[in-house]
């Protein structure tokens, strides 16, 4: 397991956003003892345009993605809806192009978002972290309804040193981002995003963590404008802490 | 066809967002039923796969529509009943119509039925001078309201019981009184005057089973039961859609009903109405009346994108779940069908590019799927609607819906080809935002088309370096 | 037969779903595969476990039943003779207070086992009076099936009791299923404000699916199938639109007991 090599595949959001969440993930996966690859002509999976309804354009993206990726092993992601839309949605977008699509789907198969890759692959659960706080978890859509993954991400903040980790209401209800949605419809995502920082608050955590820096970056501009103190932290960076 | 208002979605949408009757309604109707239902389909003997097994034996059903219609119309007529396939909303409003003057009818009790919503019914008896009640409670309180159901299951979910105390002491004529029971038994007491006087009963119709020529209706309250034994005639209304070949698949279907609607193991009642009274039976209809309505529907058959669609049995699961129908609520969707369901169906059967913003308006978030009890890919139909407006589709007359976003998105398309363009990019944007009002290192304020972000949130800005940037530099000395 | 009684309507309408699905549009497709011809093996199976139900199954399925009717409101009630439920509807009927007006008067079916009850004369001490609903002769003539139905209607409607028997009793979900036919209306368990009903032990089925194997595939039931009109009850009716506040009494009987006869 050692000697593994894994192809990091950064979301887009992380890479021009919060580019310190790959950072945690890198000395994460490096303290496990993993060598790591990363592609850095990488630009984006595609889903953006993809969810809008953008096909032709989506496909662009994923044409590349594929060429990109197609020759490294073990793909990991600290997103889980661009792995959901790699695993699930290149099977739609090429559903007329059998090559492209068994390409995809190869691609797909070896594709794993950060916390099924620790726990269902590595079966990884403590990897010596230590963050003194009480965390909620906010589950993203597309990491609990598009590739299932639950339970690993709270098992892994269970094992950290410090970590009170607590259930907030509705964790599983979507926070209102939906990409292009919270742009187009501000009325809607906002009372959406709201409801989510209620719920964060009521659950008496400083911390809010996730998987999907797309949720994340949501929540914390509304905990922003809000003037709140919460923190909002995606889960790499929580496993990334060292005494 | 009933009004439709569906352009007023983001309108609407502010409006429900801000009443907060509505709101507490909300939290209300999907912490109980949200939940319920997935933990119904939990405690299911098969369990929540079940939904699969029914997904099959409704695309089935579908696959062999007419064959199952035929057979559905020989054994009613056998039985005594009277069958009408209606082409269009006016063609069904119109039968309904004659068979009411042929009858000579006064007053009409309605159970609920989401359909004769869509076709305008009610409106049109009006019209004719008959009058028209609502029996479900939800409905009838709305329909006292002069309103339209929010909610398929929970009609009246919008108005609390101080609302409906000043309704009732208005209309009714009753003595205040906001205890739900006392509000109960006072509409009880009015809708029993109406049953017992009624001319014609109108129900919808949850599903038919060929195999045995029977219509089913299901409630909790016995008002369709009502409807369909006391007047001398019944009039059926059908979504050609509802119909599954064999008893045996209906039994999966019913069991998945309930639970999906209200978390319920059973309905109170179910019936299965096959046609007119019996020579020899003392009760039930001098007439019984099937109208099968097509509506629009023949396009969604003919789509195999869409054609999964017509799988709903509008149990309105989905509607419980939905975190956006959980904060704007029913109205927004501006037809008979709200929630996901609506965000889907309404734009097939009313017209795309009206429909923009139901079909657009989503986050995608999946729940309503998971909370199908037909387990209807309802999230992968509004990507499939999305891309008909992005681009135009002529066999749905769509044009695209903005040739701006349009622009965007091929511009996004050239940029993310090249990392180094892209890279550029992200650079002029970087420096762009450094023009943007902030604070402690958020965003205050983007400009068009972006604004809407910061109406009610910042935004964490662009990083000076890119992660690969700093891959490269770092890692590839 | 069938083809002769096709509307035009109908002719047109089932072309355009034949073109929608991709069939030729005038060509009547197969549809003996969609059903059954004979009983598949878990009907069988169904049939075979209601056949041979021992008395122990039996009161295993009895009490399923009550446990199931609690969360409905159910009141079930297990009595070892037809005389037990005599008196447990005189109680009741001395007990409860009529909803719509004073007078005090029961609807009852016409039916062997609720023939046996002998409610005329038991009533008759409490001087409430029962109206039994007899099947109306076929051949009397259109005047007197009409005089007879409004007579049957208006009992039917005054009575704030409604005592029938069902055909039998779905223990998981504590349903009661009634065929309409002659003499056993529907409105006797729907209107009256209290709906009371009888039924003998053996009629208690598991679920939906032991039912339905019998009325499609046991000769005893299949002829007449499933009536122009089958009724599931499931305890009182009730409504939740007001505040999602569960009220019972929405529009059919505010109460229902189900007695079981258990000889």
């Amino acid at each position: 397991m050692g000697t593994q090599k894994i192809t990091l595949f950064i979301q887009c959001l992380v890479d021009t956003v919060w580019p310190h969440v790959a950072e945690a993930m890198v000395r994460v996966l490096e303290d496990l003892g993993l060598t790591l690859d990363c592609p850095t002509d990488q630009t984006c999976c595609g889903q953006p345009a993809f969810n809008s309804g953008f096909q032709r354009e989506a496909r662009v993206a994923a044409r590349r993605f594929i060429e990109i990726f197609e020759n490294a092993g073990t793909i990991v992601s600290p997103s889980g809806s661009c792995v959901h839309m790699v695993r699930h949605h290149y099977a739609e977008l090429f559903k007329d192009e059998p090559q492209w699509r068994e390409r995809a789907e190869r691609i797909a198969a070896r594709t794993y978002e950060l916390t099924e890759f620790l726990v269902d692959v590595l079966k990884v659960e403590e990897v010596g972290a230590s963050y003194p706080g009480r965390v909620t978890y906010h589950d993203s859509c597309h990491l609990l309804r598009g590739i299932r993954v639950k339970e690993q991400p709270r098992r892994l903040l269970r094992r950290v040193k410090g970590l009170d980790l607590v259930e907030m209401k509705n964790s599983d209800y979507c926070c209102g981002f939906g990409g292009a949605f919270a742009v187009k419809y501000p009325d809607i995502s906002a009372a959406m995003v709201n409801d989510k920082v209620d719920h964060i608050v009521n659950s008496g955590a400083d911390t809010v963590v996730g998987c999907d820096t797309g949720c994340l970056l949501n929540i914390a501009g509304a905990v922003s404008r809000r003037g709140l103190s919460i923190k909002t932290m995606h889960i790499a960076e929580v496993l990334a802490q060292r005494l | 066809m009933s009004d439709i208002s569906t352009e007023k979605y983001v309108e609407e949408a502010k409006r429900g967002i801000a009443n907060t009757v509505l709101q507490k309604a909300l939290v209300g109707l999907q912490d109980r039923f949200g939940r319920g239902t997935a933990e119904a389909y939990r405690r299911l003997p098969e369990g929540p796969d079940l939904r699969l097994k029914a997904h099959e034996i409704r695309e089935k059903a579908i696959a062999h529509l007419d064959v199952l219609l035929e057979i559905l119309a020989a054994k009613i007529r056998a039985s005594g009943g009277y069958v009408y396939f209606a082409e269009t909303a006016q063609a069904a409003v119109d039968y309904c119509l004659a068979v009411a003057r042929r009858n000579n009818v006064r007053l009409v009790v309605k159970g609920k039925s989401m359909v004769s919503e869509e076709i305008g019914l009610n409106p049109a008896l009006e019209a004719a001078g008959i009058e028209v009640v609502e029996t479900d409670l939800g409905e009838y309180i709305i329909q006292l309201a002069g309103e339209t159901p929010s909610h398929i299951i929970a009609p009246a979910i919008h108005k609390n019981r101080q609302d409906i105390a000043d309704l009732f002491v208005q209309k009714l004529g009753i003595r205040r009184t906001t205890d739900p029971p006392a509000l109960t038994q006072a509409a009880r007491k009015a809708l029993r005057e109406k049953f017992l006087a009624a001319d014609m009963g109108t129900s919808g119709v949850n599903m038919a089973c060929a195999e045995t020529g029977h219509i089913t209706t299901v409630s909790n309250e016995g008002n369709i039961r009502m409807a369909t034994t006391m007047p001398r005639v019944h009039v059926a209304l059908m979504g050609m859609e509802r119909i599954v070949a064999r008893l045996d698949e209906y039994e999966i279907i019913l069991r998945l009903l309930c639970r999906g609607a209200a978390a319920q193991t059973m309905g109170t009642y179910a019936s299965y109405i096959g046609g007119p009274r019996r020579p020899g039976e003392s009760d039930g209809p001098d007439e019984f009346h099937l109208v099968v309505i097509d509506n629009g529907r023949r396009r969604i058959l003919a789509d195999p994108q869409f054609r999964e669609m017509l799988c709903c049995i509008r149990c309105a699961a989905c509607l419980n779940v939905c975190p956006v129908y959980g904060k704007i609520g029913g109205h927004s969707y501006g037809f008979a069908y709200s929630g996901p369901v609506g965000a889907v169906v309404t734009p097939l059967l009313t017209g795309i590019n009206r429909a923009k913003d139901l079909c657009c308006g989503e986050t995608l978030c999946g729940a309503c799927k998971d909370a199908c009890s037909m387990n209807i890919d309802l999230p992968r139909m509004l990507l499939a609607l999305r891309e008909k407006l992005a681009y135009g589709d002529a066999d749905w007359q769509v044009e695209p819906a903005s040739r701006a976003e349009g622009l965007a998105y091929r511009g996004w398309s050239w940029l993310i080809r090249n990392r180094r363009i892209y890279e550029l990019g992200l650079k002029l944007a970087a420096a762009g935002q450094q023009l943007l009002p902030q604070k402690k290192g958020m965003l205050r304020r983007l400009p068009p088309p972006v604004q809407g972000w910061t109406q009610s949130r910042d935004l964490h800005p662009l990083a000076e370096e890119t992660f690969m940037e700093r891959w490269r530099r770092t890692r590839k000395g | 037969m069938r083809e002769k009684m096709k509307t035009p309507d109908q002719t047109q309408f089932i072309r355009r779903i034949r073109t929608a699905l991709g069939h030729a549009p005038d060509v009547t497709r197969e549809a003996r595969h969609l059903f059954a011809e004979s009983p598949s093996d878990e009907d069988l199976q169904l049939q075979e476990r209601i056949h041979r139900r021992a008395a122990e199954d039996r009161q295993a399925l009895l009490e399923r039943l009550i446990e199931a009717g609690k969360p409905i409101n159910l009141n079930v009630t297990a009595l070892p003779d037809v005389a037990y439920a005599t008196a447990a509807i005189l109680r009741l009927a001395a007990e409860k207070k009529p909803e719509w007006g004073e007078a005090k008067s029961i609807a009852a079916w016409r039916h062997p086992l609720i023939d046996r009850l002998n409610l005329v004369e038991a009533l008759d001490r409490l001087q409430i009076p029962v109206h039994l609903t007899g099947p109306i002769p076929v051949d009397a003539g259109r005047a007197f099936d009409q005089a007879e139905r409004e007579r049957q209607r208006a009992e039917i409607i005054a009575s704030f009791i409604g005592v029938t028997s069902a055909d039998f009793c779905l223990a998981d979900t504590a349903t009661l299923v009634m065929r309409t036919r002659p003499g056993q209306p529907r409105s006797a368990a729907l209107v009256p404000s209290i709906h009371i009903a009888v039924i003998h032990w053996d009629q208690i089925l598991a679920d939906m699916k032991e039912l339905f194997a019998l009325l499609r595939w046991d000769e005893r039931y299949r002829p007449e199938g499933l009536s122009s009109y089958m009724s599931f009850i499931s305890g009182p009716s009730k409504t939740a639109d007001i505040e999602a506040t569960m009220v019972h009494g929405a529009h059919g009987p505010r109460e229902v007991h189900l007695f079981v006869v258990t000889e």
